[in-house]
């Protein structure tokens, strides 16, 4: 095999997985060390895709069942990088609680493993491994204070909603190789001709499995549960790692073998578009616990990805990219904020935590309430231009509808986001909150904050780099 | 030939009388036991019709693993009572219907399928699989499956090891103060350490720390 470099970061990933597995059975105490050492192993991983496949044209490998291309380097770039930044800011987190094992960041890197796999899937058996992998690493993790009974209801009811989805996937995979004859996408897009309205419903089951992967309306119903439950680094991780390779598989899954279907896809993705919008603001409104509330935020946010992806275009692929991007970027300060509420060992993730934090915390209120209204999508902070590049995309497709119900839900979504902001500046002040935070946590936050402050700066560089995902 | 045959009856015979034996014994036990013996004898009639690797398949995961794993419900669960509820209390009769039903479908599902290939005899035309004479059926599993799929078996192999890891993670309980015992302890015991001798003071006695 001569192009074996290519898969070389899965290869070295699952190795040091292994490797890390073992040094931390033998040598006593070493959560710590292996936790390093899993950094170091994203970082290199990162460093190795970037140098080995970014530059290279369109290669599949494998019996065609892997491809690695442009869009697969750039994605499993940017899901080692938020990996990374999860497992720098959580440690402290997992301290607290006593739950700071070794087998954490081992489930994470498996988990990115799985992400990879998926990200590069050219072939429906090797999508649904990488899935697999991914998810399972995942429900262990949402477990992961086996000791707390919320965190262990938000595992199994996870792990049951997450299998009832994979059978209704593994249901959609079967029917469409039993009417195309092959898994491989490349040669389901060959096949297309003839049986195309049968190949739909297969379609609409592998849709409903990705969709409940990303929490997208009707499939949310686990999402916000399983936020609030599971420990709050894991929260952080569930929210931003497997939407970026989740999106990935919609857009592989839609443009690569069905892209002759589109007008049949094309009103599903609409549907799972709007519905999420419209859910995630208005869901919100009512909810007391931040996590929860981070939840139906964050599945109004994969609605306006996917109304990107359903464009059907590359400038809607583009934008959903940024999208993707921006948002993990304010998620990962807004959750910087979450793990900095904390007083005596305990993390407070109520709303009513947040009133009069201006008097104590000035600067974490202003960081806060510059990620808040970002995620309200403000100008000029990036989240407006995220917002931006989403509706462009959808209205030179002449998609109104589409655009003006998620401008509308913008409106109610910022309701809830101003809310907290009222709360923090304008409500009574509490009890001040602990400032000896971890260098990392503070990192995060800070480079978050001003990353989504001067982004209309420089709207160039991240342009720059997702226009060259070139898919249809 | 005619050994052939013989073992083909000795085998089919074992096979229906314990799977009939399975659903009548009266012990649960008894029960798990024949379903053992019944994939046994399945899998001894797979190997017959050259089909080796589905045969030890069968062998390794039904009985090594399914069938144990039956057992150690069967005798740790109180199946008893369940059963007696079900099958000999007066209300027993509201099964029969339903079991009558279910098994009437099935054996009108089996009608279909094997009329299907009675009347369509290509439907599955076995000189067409890619088969090729002299080469085991392991054999050629072995050659797709390390080459054409070898990314996806090393996927499994991480999957299966991801859920090793999970199940440790959830269950394993570090136990605090268990003693256990130390031979190097033990041994590497001297007298010095063990013994010591006192100068007892006449009506004061001595304390002795425990």
């Amino acid at each position: 095999m001569e192009n074996l470099q290519l898969v070389l970061p899965e290869i070295f990933l699952s190795l040091s997985i292994m490797f890390l597995l073992i040094l931390g059975v033998f040598k006593k105490n070493s959560s710590r060390l292996v936790q390093s050492l899993s950094l170091a192993v994203l970082i290199v991983t990162a460093v190795i895709t970037f140098n080995e496949t970014i530059g290279i044209n369109e290669t599949k490998l494998f019996n065609n069942s892997i491809i690695i291309d442009y869009l697969s380097s750039l994605m499993k770039i940017i899901t080692l990088l938020a990996a990374f930044l999860v497992l720098t800011i959580s440690s402290n987190y997992l301290k607290t609680f006593q739950i700071f094992k070794i087998e954490y960041p081992i489930l994470i890197l498996s988990s990115v493993l799985g992400m990879m796999v998926m990200i590069n899937s050219n072939d429906l058996i090797v999508f649904y491994m990488g899935l697999e992998l991914q998810s399972l690493a995942l429900y262990v993790l949402a477990t992961f204070n086996r000791d707390e009974i919320k965190s262990s209801e938000a595992g199994l009811k996870y792990f049951v909603l997450s299998a009832l989805s994979s059978g209704l996937l593994l249901y959609g995979c079967s029917l469409i190789y039993g009417f195309s004859g092959s898994t491989n996408f490349n040669v389901i897009a060959d096949q297309l001709n003839s049986n195309e309205y049968v190949l739909t419903f297969g379609i609409v089951f592998i849709l409903v499995g990705l969709a409940f992967k990303i929490s997208a309306v009707p499939f949310h119903m686990w999402a916000p549960d399983v936020y609030e439950g599971s420990p709050t680094s894991v929260t952080l991780f569930f929210t931003m790692v497997p939407k970026i390779a989740a999106l990935t598989v919609f857009i592989r899954f839609l443009y690569v073998p069905f892209l002759n279907l589109i007008d049949q896809w094309q009103m599903i993705l609409i549907f799972l578009s709007i519905a999420s919008m419209l859910f995630g603001a208005i869901a919100a409104i009512g909810q007391t616990n931040l996590k929860r509330l981070v939840a139906y935020s964050s599945i109004g946010h994969v609605g306006y990805a996917l109304a990107g992806v359903a464009a059907g275009t590359n400038d809607g692929i583009q934008s959903s990219v940024i999208y993707i991007t921006i948002y993990i970027l304010m998620n990962l300060g807004l959750f910087s904020c979450l793990l900095m509420l904390k007083r005596d060992n305990n993390y407070y993730e109520k709303i009513d935590d947040l009133s009069g934090l201006s008097k104590n915390h000035p600067m974490l209120a202003l960081s806060l309430l510059i990620i808040l209204f970002s995620l309200a999508g403000i100008p000029p902070l990036a989240g407006f231009f995220a917002k931006f590049y989403v509706f462009k995309a959808v209205i030179e497709q002449s998609m109104y509808f589409l655009a003006i119900v998620g401008l509308l839900s913008t409106v109610v979504a910022a309701f809830y986001y101003l809310r907290l902001i009222k709360i923090m500046y304008f409500d009574e002040q509490k009890e001040k909150y602990d400032t000896d935070h971890g260098f990392w946590l503070k990192f995060s936050l800070t480079a978050s904050t001003l990353l989504i402050l001067i982004y209309f700066i420089f709207p160039s560089q991240l342009i720059e780099v997702v226009s060259r995902i070139n898919i249809i | 030939m005619i050994a052939h045959a013989i073992f083909f009856y000795v085998f089919s015979v074992i096979a229906v009388v314990s799977a009939i034996m399975v659903t009548v014994s009266k012990n649960t036990v008894h029960s798990v036991f024949f379903l053992i013996l019944d994939f046994i004898s399945i899998s001894c009639l797979f190997i017959m019709i050259g089909a080796e690797f589905l045969g030890m398949i069968m062998l390794i995961v039904y009985v090594g693993a399914v069938a144990v794993l039956f057992l150690f419900v069967v005798m740790m669960l109180n199946v008893a009572q369940q059963k007696n509820q079900w099958f000999v209390s007066k209300d027993s009769s509201r099964h029969i219907p339903i079991g009558l039903l279910i098994s009437v479908i099935i054996f009108f599902e089996l009608i279909i399928v094997i009329g299907g290939w009675k009347y369509k005899p290509d439907l599955f035309n076995s000189t067409k699989s890619s088969l090729e004479n002299g080469v085991s059926n392991t054999h050629s599993l072995g050659q797709v499956l390390y080459t054409d799929y070898i990314h996806v078996f090393q996927i499994s192999g991480m999957i299966l090891l991801i859920a090793m890891i999970g199940a440790i993670v959830l269950t394993f309980r570090q136990r605090e103060g268990v003693k256990k015992q130390s031979y190097l302890k033990q041994i590497s015991r001297e007298r010095t350490e063990g013994v010591e001798v006192l100068e007892v003071a006449s009506n004061k006695g001595v304390k002795i720390d425990d």
